[in-house]
């Protein structure tokens, strides 16, 4: 026996309208995520308006947004966010850039790996903070050595991933560049460094993460302004919610570079099948 | 794809080039060895321009080494292989070559890929793309491409510089089987248009008598045989002298005699073996 095309419709369920989530379950999605740290929040104050938090240990989110709020409006917050943000971002960029040149040196050229690689692995394990009572010596106590201790923390997750991401880029990719006549430069920007791109942006990703840690640290060896001294400030007058405040600061503003680099990220590799 | 008519067609008709353009390919005594270990042993080779030739064997018997020091990717250890158009004047051919993968670049899109070391604009690499039937995906990334059209752009990459040597190092061999037949029939159509000279290393021994004019084996880094298919084109799989050439080819590779019934010993299946019948003797 054989099924005639009058047999198969009759076997096939009737079509149903394709049916889109109802609103409310979209709207659910968005809002899963925040549940845990609104439910803290809610707890955080609850307990300490109830008297089982001591506002020395943990002022209440009211007091630490009205102290956010004072300082917003008497202009020192926004000063302070803009020292901090500016030494960052030029640590970053001094960091960054040298990790990611000498990445590009020693991953292209088999020389200069083994004459500089052994080098900057050794520096790379001595811990950024320990240098602290050096970098006072040597640059003093003024914007040079923040912006040394910073750097040299940003410079090592950078220069690690330009080179392993130049090293690892597919042999078999260049050896087809090479047969179809690129060479020098032109094999440079076309197959080597798009290959090595996805790494260079972990790397960029990670320091970005280390860029906050290590400026709380070094704003705290004498500044005048940031959001370190802001809190160290606040610490010796036991001002608990401004510290608070700048504690929750520099956790935007690390959700703010990480959100940057993610776009940066979404844009420069919408060709990769693992990030769309 | 190819069956379509009027595309089919389309390849056919797409203006040819200035004739024959392809180059003699002189191997001779050429060594090579890796580790310690020969694959190539005094290998020689003649090809004619415009010629396509198949060359044939087992796994590691060094046909890919062979064509990979003939695209000058690798440095032979002895010997020489020398290139010439019809004035036998020895000089560099142009050359290009296809990989068993694609080996498309994964951030440039798919017209990007096919106009690398293109010079001049994107209007040839367009018209290649045509050529290989895809030229309505010009715009996308490779990553979205099947393996089948992914092969099709490299080919497209290929001929868009009109090498007079091509290079196939088992094209086709990540392919499924219907995929595999329309490739075929598209680098031989092109093939046919162009006039360059063809190299196709495979293991697939139907597919070297379909395409080439002669087809090689590979030994013990020799060459043991050099067969010249003078089948008309477009060959016919199913004909007899195809399936004959085909076994004779095959039974060659493989070293064991070619089967063929002898009529003489009757029903094989009624013989028994003399332990079977042992019990009686």
């Amino acid at each position: 026996m054989h099924v005639t095309t009058a047999d198969f419709e009759a076997l096939t369920p009737p079509a149903r309208a394709q049916r889109r989530p109802a609103w409310h379950r979209i709207a659910l999605g968005k809002l899963a995520p925040w549940i845990v740290p609104v439910v803290l929040v809610a707890v955080w104050q609850i307990s300490a308006q109830l008297g089982w938090l001591s506002s020395r240990i943990l002022p209440e989110p009211f007091a630490v947004l009205k102290s956010a709020w004072t300082l917003a409006a008497s202009g020192e917050l926004w000063l302070h966010v803009k020292t901090s943000a500016w030494r960052a971002l030029s640590a970053f960029a001094v960091g960054g850039g040298l990790g990611l040149l000498l990445g590009l040196f020693t991953g292209t050229f088999k020389q200069a790996e083994t004459l500089l690689d052994t080098t900057i692995q050794m520096i790379r394990n001595i811990p950024a903070l320990a240098l602290i009572p050096l970098v006072i010596l040597w640059f003093g106590i003024d914007e040079t050595a923040k912006l040394f201790l910073v750097s040299i923390g940003v410079f090592f997750p950078v220069y690690l991933n330009t080179f392993h991401g130049i090293r690892s880029v597919d042999k078999g990719l260049i050896e087809m560049a090479r047969s179809y006549g690129l060479s020098g430069w032109a094999l440079y920007r076309d197959v080597i460094l798009p290959g090595a791109l996805p790494s260079i942006l972990v790397g960029v990703r990670f320091s970005l993460g280390l860029v906050w840690v290590l400026l709380i640290v070094s704003e705290t060896i004498s500044a005048q302004s940031g959001i370190g001294y802001m809190t160290m400030n606040a610490r010796e007058f036991l001002q608990t919610d401004v510290v608070l405040v700048g504690i929750l600061l520099y956790a935007l503003l690390g959700k703010l570079a990480d959100v940057l680099a993610r776009t940066v990220e979404r844009y420069a590799l919408r060709w990769h099948p693992g990030y769309q | 794809m190819l069956n379509d008519r009027t595309e089919h067609r389309e390849v056919q008709t797409t203006a040819s080039e200035a004739g024959r353009i392809g180059v003699r390919v002189n191997v001779q005594g050429v060594w090579k060895s890796y580790s310690g270990r020969d694959v190539l042993k005094a290998a020689d080779l003649h090809i004619e321009p415009g010629e396509f030739v198949a060359v044939v064997g087992r796994s590691g018997c060094g046909k890919s080494t062979l064509l990979r020091l003939v695209a000058g990717l690798e440095s032979s250890d002895g010997g020489e292989i020398r290139f010439s158009g019809e004035d036998g004047i020895s000089r560099k051919a142009d050359t290009r070559i296809m990989f068993q993968d694609s080996r498309l670049l994964p951030w440039k899109r798919v017209l990007d890929n096919v106009a690398l070391g293109l010079p001049g604009g994107v209007g040839k690499a367009e018209q290649a793309l045509q050529n290989v039937g895809l030229k309505e995906r010009g715009r996308e990334w490779p990553a979205v491409l099947s393996g089948g059209q992914r092969q099709r752009v490299a080919l497209a990459r290929a001929l868009v510089h009109d090498p007079e040597l091509l290079l196939l190092d088992e094209p086709l061999g990540a392919l499924d089987a219907l995929t595999r037949i329309e490739m075929q029939q598209l680098i031989e159509s092109l093939w046919q248009q162009r006039g360059f000279t063809a190299v196709l290393v495979t293991h697939d021994v139907q597919e070297a008598i379909a395409l080439a004019d002669r087809v090689v084996l590979i030994e013990d880094g020799r060459i043991t045989l050099d067969e010249r298919i003078t089948l008309p084109r477009p060959r016919a799989r199913g004909h007899a002298a195809f399936a004959q050439l085909e076994e004779f080819i095959l039974s060659r590779v493989l070293k064991h005699p070619a089967s063929r019934p002898d009529g003489a010993l009757g029903d094989v299946s009624l013989h028994k073996t003399v332990n079977q019948v042992a019990w009686a003797v």
